[in-house]
């Protein structure tokens, strides 16, 4: 079967300043764990939970980010799928927790350049500075008028993950900024 | 717009990510809701205090931590007094919020 | 060279023409001014009428504040800017500009016969008028006021161009780039925080280039700011910010700035972003606003030339433009004196300086016979001359009861300055009266904020340095050689021989309040301040009494003869000045104006033409309409081939929740009304869900996927408030319960197959699962793979048919629709959308939460107590359903209507009455809540909610609808296929 986002992004408005592109295929989880088991739910499983929310563990191929109280969404390369839904079937046995697997639920974006701050301060209130926003930073937060889970990769690299269906409308929203910024 | 400081997030984030959500320290009846006159049960119901002054209510961050809490919030001067986590009492008058609403007896967390 | 240009001053390029029309006319200005300055140089006063008089007038003030000159700018279609304020408009080559509120034209005015009978045209006139008769209200009076009392008409066309907005933060922030403000910003510079320092202008500089007779530690004013704006121009750490406003402080040091990107610009590009909205988060704000200068209120004080003292010498000194040949001075305060000398140092002639007090110091005295200025101590302006322009006044000296005539072409005056105090108050900064200044000045403050220099009652250059440099944190003290700022004094009434009911004196010029006015206003019983500012208007007007609101307190506090302090000041509201709409969108406009959101499958219904309608924040495909159909006939046939063969519908939009943990059942059992715990793994449910005052929430099938895991729908719209109910509770009355909710509406796209075929056509495609009716029942949910991949698959049916909902991860969805389409053609497979869902449901007399209900319906009102357990000890709504209206006879029910008319439909939304033909008003039973027309009854049909409908089964009510009253017939909702027989097709 065709594995299809069903975005395009106009490659014309990036540029050194800001880019947007649109990542691939991942698989995503959504982990919820009562507090008391949370370590040794860590230890079992390998998974390097973040304790604190807002907090993000970012290694090759997965990126796990701490949302919620006991709360993580958990995104993987694709070549990590069997074994992902192994350790959460693992999980779910071992512990009362909740597991569900919502990798099409989202899209992800990355937004690169020294502008990526300002672009998404178009439609994002918080303070985007790296002292304020630093490196390893991911929370749940708003854009205008889409939900988006955002963490910063780089000082000039952000992720953002949003519900696909408001997708279109964070990328018009970028490239509106970028447009206004080519026109300025 | 306001900043809001999230008891769980332990940081300050603005309003727009989160919601209102009504009087806070309200005890919903269970087993004796039965036995309650509608009278009675309209108390839980509908009757608020709309209170002028410090009120204790609720918040959702729902653009955030997606966690229920409790605040004091002064209704006249629309600051934030404190937050606290859901299933804590305000906490006890000190120096700095020495005009907190006393708490309310209450048996459910809400 | 004009003869009003003063070539040498000023901070604009003489040697650079810009070219522009006012009303038509051809002038030229250079590069620098506004339009009022190159108006003025070219010996233009007259810019504008007034609002309800229509009393020519000319610029007051010299910036933002001005009452007066408001003007049109024209850069075409649905370009055109109104009630600009000409002392802030930047001309630019081509500049095509108007002045307003004035037919047939400016000097010539007919609406100017409000002046002659202005006698009757007082205070309240509009309520006291217009009262009665009613009918006249649409008819005659407002049509007469809108005609009348309208600023600049509102451009009709949408505005082509584009707006941007934005969030910021920064530690500091300071709004005004006077003297206080450049040297809060050069402080806070050193810190190394962020600071951004904003100002309305052009530049940065305020008094240091309207004022500039001054030297700052040892250097010329001009040589200080230019050094100082190459400080601040150096420092990564500061954001100046030009032609920007601070339009309004909100909570927590939130501030909104207007700034202006292309206004200026001849040719922008087009598409350039017009303004741009920040919205800035500060640590702490330094308010630098400075002070607005007061008029002074006299007979005659609104006549073309007749201007603020600071605005002739700002004109003067920014602009190097002379306001008059022979410019007159009446004042109450020193600083007048310093406009008068600079006017006459650039060889201007000063006639006169009329003031009030008896006492002038004596070094202004000095300078003034150094400058052979005459002054008149302890004397008055009495009258002015002049119509379009002033050309002379009388003096008055109210001791000797003396009057002499002087000839000029403007007059200055002064009565004072106001601290501004705008922002400080939109954040509730506190303010207190200075009886000294008569004004009030900043108090306690409600946020981190700091006022500095004028705007905090400290006047003066080196008060401004040395303010800002300390609300920055810094100890500097700077060394000003300037004049002494001085003091001044404030009269409540200047005396005049003239009769009060014979003389013009303005408070507020743009809506034309008069001293009178005001008295008038106190006389008739209005004693506190907000209710003299509604009744005259005063303050009301588009510059919100910027110049006027302090001299009306004065007049209304003498008048109720009480302290001014005591009769408080009205509420300051944002924005500061008038902001265009579109900047406070920003970039929310067109397809950004909300969110739209769409399925996987809604490009493959665009490309076939669908026709959308939204359902929350979805557009969702209406109906699917071929060559020459309507919706009608679309919906027909979408219908007939759903119910004879097979439909094919895009639901992705329901709401999806998975419900997970050892307590899901638990928890479902509290959350909605049905019981869970008997349902096994494979067996879905119709949830109903109701909140806790007992009415119907929600509703959607639910299917338990394992003992431990529920997969909830929701409706489409329901969904974002569905979860918060759910996430309310659960976090804070079922705190003990073991279980979590994941939203999951965007993890599956789901595709409805309804019909008898639906099992054949999927027959072939699914691994895993057993199809057969056997093993497969209605309502029933399995897990396997369709098309290879994965899906949950329920057998669920919202049309009475055969029905299967085939849920595949979202980004399948479109691949997999596209399998199932093609292989249905067989079958004539139908692609239909909501409006046939719609008709397929109602005629089995399925409800649309929303629709069939409104927030006041119980299960019981619904038809629906058989999904109310009567064993569960709790559940969200359990004890309101037995409150005893809700139990009450005669409630309004869900009933089926079948019109006697079989050619009619109902309108959704009538009234529903028992007898035609009783007395109005009728009383009336209920309202069609849904109507459609079935082609399976072969008649129209329709549900309703009827007061103690289920007891007036069979019986006859009416429709009153345009035109007619119909016959309707009470029955049941379930019109077709009752016994739910087609669900059973092999």
């Amino acid at each position: 079967m065709l594995f299809n986002q069903a975005i395009e992004i106009d490659e014309s408005l990036n540029d050194d300043v800001m880019r947007l592109s649109l990542s691939g295929e991942r698989v995503r989880y959504s982990l919820r764990l009562k507090p008391a088991d949370v370590a040794a739910a860590k230890k079992s499983s390998g998974l390097k939970l973040p304790a604190k929310i807002g907090g993000t563990s970012i290694a090759a191929g997965q990126t796990i980010l701490c949302l919620g109280p006991q709360e993580w969404l958990i995104v993987a390369l694709p070549k990590s799928r069997e074994k992902l839904a192994g350790t959460m079937a693992k999980l779910s046995a071992d512990y009362i927790c909740s597991a569900v697997e919502v990798s099409h639920r989202n899209l992800q974006f990355t937004v690169t350049g020294p502008g990526a701050a300002r672009a998404l301060n178009a439609a994002c209130p918080l303070d985007l500075s790296v002292d304020a926003f630093p490196v390893g930073k991911g929370t749940r937060t708003i854009f205008e008028g889409a939900p988006i889970v955002l963490w910063r990769t780089a000082e000039h690299e952000f992720t953002v993950e949003v519900w696909r269906s408001f997708a279109p409308y964070l990328r018009d929203f970028l490239a509106k900024t970028a447009k206004d910024r080519h026109m300025a | 717009m306001m900043l809001i400081h999230c008891p769980y997030c332990e940081e300050k984030r603005p309003e727009i990510e989160f919601a209102y959500a009504g009087e806070a320290h309200i005890h919903r009846p269970v087993k004796d809701a039965d036995d309650m006159t509608d009278e009675e049960w309209s108390h839980f119901m509908f009757l608020r205090d709309n209170k002028r002054g410090d009120h204790a209510e609720r918040w959702w961050h729902a653009n955030g931590c997606n966690m229920f809490f409790n605040a004091v919030r002064n209704t006249v001067t629309d600051k934030f007094l404190v937050t606290y986590k859901m299933g804590e009492l305000p906490p006890k008058a000190s120096a700095s919020n020495a005009k907190l609403p006393a708490a309310k007896k209450t048996g459910g967390a809400k | 060279m004009s003869a009003f240009r003063k070539p040498g001053r000023g901070a604009v390029n003489t040697a650079v023409s810009v070219n522009f029309t006012f009303d038509g006319k051809k002038y030229t200005g250079v590069k620098g001014d506004t339009l009022a300055s190159a108006l003025i140089a070219n010996g233009v006063h007259l810019m504008g009428r007034s609002f309800k008089y229509h009393r020519p007038r000319g610029p007051v003030g010299a910036g933002s504040e001005e009452p007066n000159a408001l003007v049109v700018v024209d850069r075409g279609t649905g370009r055109e800017s109104v009630n600009l304020r000409a002392t802030s408009v930047e001309i630019f080559d081509g500049m095509v500009a108007r002045s307003q509120n004035s037919f047939p034209n400016l000097k010539f005015d007919i609406g100017a016969f409000n002046n002659t009978f202005s006698l009757f045209f007082p205070a309240g006139f509009y309520n006291k008028t217009f009262m009665w008769p009613k009918s006249f209200w649409d008819k005659v009076y407002e049509p007469f006021i809108r005609n009348m009392a309208g600023l600049g008409p509102a451009p009709t066309a949408v505005d082509p161009d584009s707006y941007a907005s934005s969030y910021g933060h920064c530690e500091v922030l300071i709004v005004g780039g006077g003297p206080a403000g450049i040297a809060a910003a050069l402080q806070a510079a050193k810190s190394g925080e962020r600071v951004i320092l904003v100002d309305e202008r052009v530049k940065i500089g305020g008094s240091l280039i309207d004022a500039p007779n001054c030297e700052i530690d040892g250097k010329p004013a001009a040589d200080w700011l230019a050094a100082a704006v190459k400080t601040l121009g150096k420092a990564a750490n500061v954001t100046v910010m030009n032609r920007t406003t601070a339009i309004g402080y909100y909570h927590d040091n939130f501030v909104a700035l207007n700034q202006r990107l292309t206004d200026h610009i001849a040719n922008p590009k087009d598409g350039a972003p017009r303004e741009e909205t920040h919205r800035i988060r500060a640590g702490k704000v330094i308010l630098a606003q400075g002070a607005i200068e007061r008029p002074l209120v006299f007979n005659g004080n609104d006549v073309p030339g007749v201007m603020l003292a600071g605005a002739g010498q700002t004109f003067l000194n920014r602009y190097g433009v002379a306001v008059g040949h022979e410019v007159a001075v009446f004042t109450s305060h020193d600083s007048a004196y310093q406009a008068a000398f600079d006017l006459a140092d650039a060889n201007i002639r000063i006639p006169v300086i009329i003031d009030v007090r008896d006492d002038i110091r004596a070094d202004l005295r000095a300078e003034a016979e150094r400058r052979g200025i005459d002054i008149a101590a302890g004397q008055v302006v009495s009258k002015t001359s002049g119509k379009l322009r002033i050309t002379g006044l009388e003096i008055y000296d109210p001791q000797s009861g003396a009057k002499r005539t002087v000839k000029c072409d403007a007059l200055l005056m002064s009565g004072g300055w106001t601290p501004s105090l705008h922002l400080w108050s939109h954040s509730k900064g506190g303010i207190k009266w200075d009886a000294d200044m008569a004004a009030y000045v900043p108090d306690v403050a409600n946020e981190n904020a700091v006022c500095a220099g004028a705007c905090n009652g400290d006047f003066g250059i080196a008060a401004a340095l040395t303010g800002g440099n300390k609300a920055a944190g810094g100890r500097k003290s700077y060394s000003v050689t300037e004049r002494d700022f001085g003091t001044g004094v404030t009269l409540d009434s200047l005396p005049n021989y003239i009769k009060d009911t014979k003389q013009k004196a303005f408070v507020d010029f743009q809506n034309d309040v008069t001293e009178k006015d005001i008295k008038l206003a106190v006389r008739e019983g209005f004693k506190s301040i907000e209710h003299v500012k509604r009744y005259t208007t005063n303050g009301m007007a588009t510059d919100q009494g910027k110049t006027s609101n302090l001299n009306a307190l004065q007049i209304a506090s003498k008048a109720v003869d009480k302290p001014v302090e005591k009769v408080g000041l009205t509420t300051f509201r944002p924005p500061y000045t008038p902001t265009t709409f579109a900047a406070l969108i920003g970039h929310c406009e067109g397809k950004l104006f909300d969110v739209k959101r769409v399925t996987p499958i809604d490009p493959w219904a665009r490309e076939r033409g669908a026709v959308y309608e939204p359902v929350g924040n979805w557009m969702r495909a209406r109906y699917f309409p071929q060559e020459g159909e309507d919706m009608h006939a679309a919906v027909r046939r979408e219908c007939v081939a759903t119910r004879e063969s097979l439909g094919i519908f895009d639901a992705s939009t329901l709401g999806k929740i998975e419900v997970v943990g050892p307590d899901a059942a638990k928890f479902m059992n509290l959350i909605y009304s049905n019981p869970w715990s008997s349902l096994k793994v494979g067996g879905c449910r119709y949830g109903l869900m109701l909140n806790e005052a007992g009415f119907i929430y929600d509703d959607g099938v639910v299917g338990r996927m394992a003992e431990d895991r529920f997969h909830v729908t929701t409706t489409t719209g329901g969904a974002p408030r569905v979860f918060r109910h759910m996430e309310d509770y659960l976090q804070t009355e079922f705190t003990d319960l073991d279980v979590w909710l994941t939203s999951a509406t965007e993890q599956w796209s789901v595709i409805a197959l309804n019909g008898p075929n639906a099992r054949k056509l999927i027959e072939p495609f699914v691994d895993g699962i057993d199809l057969s009716p056997e093993s497969f029942g209605h309502m029933q949910v399995r897990t396997g793979k369709i098309c290879g991949v994965e899906t949950r698959l329920f057998r669920v049916s919202f049309s009475g048919e055969l029905g299967f909902e085939i849920n595949v991860p979202s980004h399948f969805g479109r691949a997999v629709w596209e399998t199932l389409f093609e292989a249905g053609q067989p079958y004539d497979i139908t692609p239909y959308g909501t409006e046939t869902m719609h008709v397929l449901r109602a005629e089995k007399g399925f409800i649309i939460v929303g629709q069939d209900t409104d927030g006041t319906v119980t299960p019981h009102d619904a038809g629906l107590s058989w999904a109310v357990s009567k064993k569960k000890k709790d559940f969200v709504g359990r004890r309101s359903l037995k409150r005893s209206d809700l139990v009450a006879q005669g409630r309004k029910q869900l009933v089926g209507l079948l019109p006697e008319d079989d050619s009619v439909l109902l309108e959704e939304g009538a009234q529903i009455v028992a007898d035609p033909n009783q007395a109005l008003p009728m009383t009336m039973l209920g309202h069609v809540t849904s109507s459609y027309y079935s082609d399976a009854l072969g008649r129209p049909i329709a549900m309703a909610l009827v007061a103690d409908g289920f007891n007036l089964n069979d019986q006859t009510l009416y429709v009153p609808m345009p035109g007619k009253t119909h016959a309707v017939k009470v029955t049941g909702t379930a019109f077709y296929d009752p016994k739910g027989e087609r669900l059973n097709v092999v």
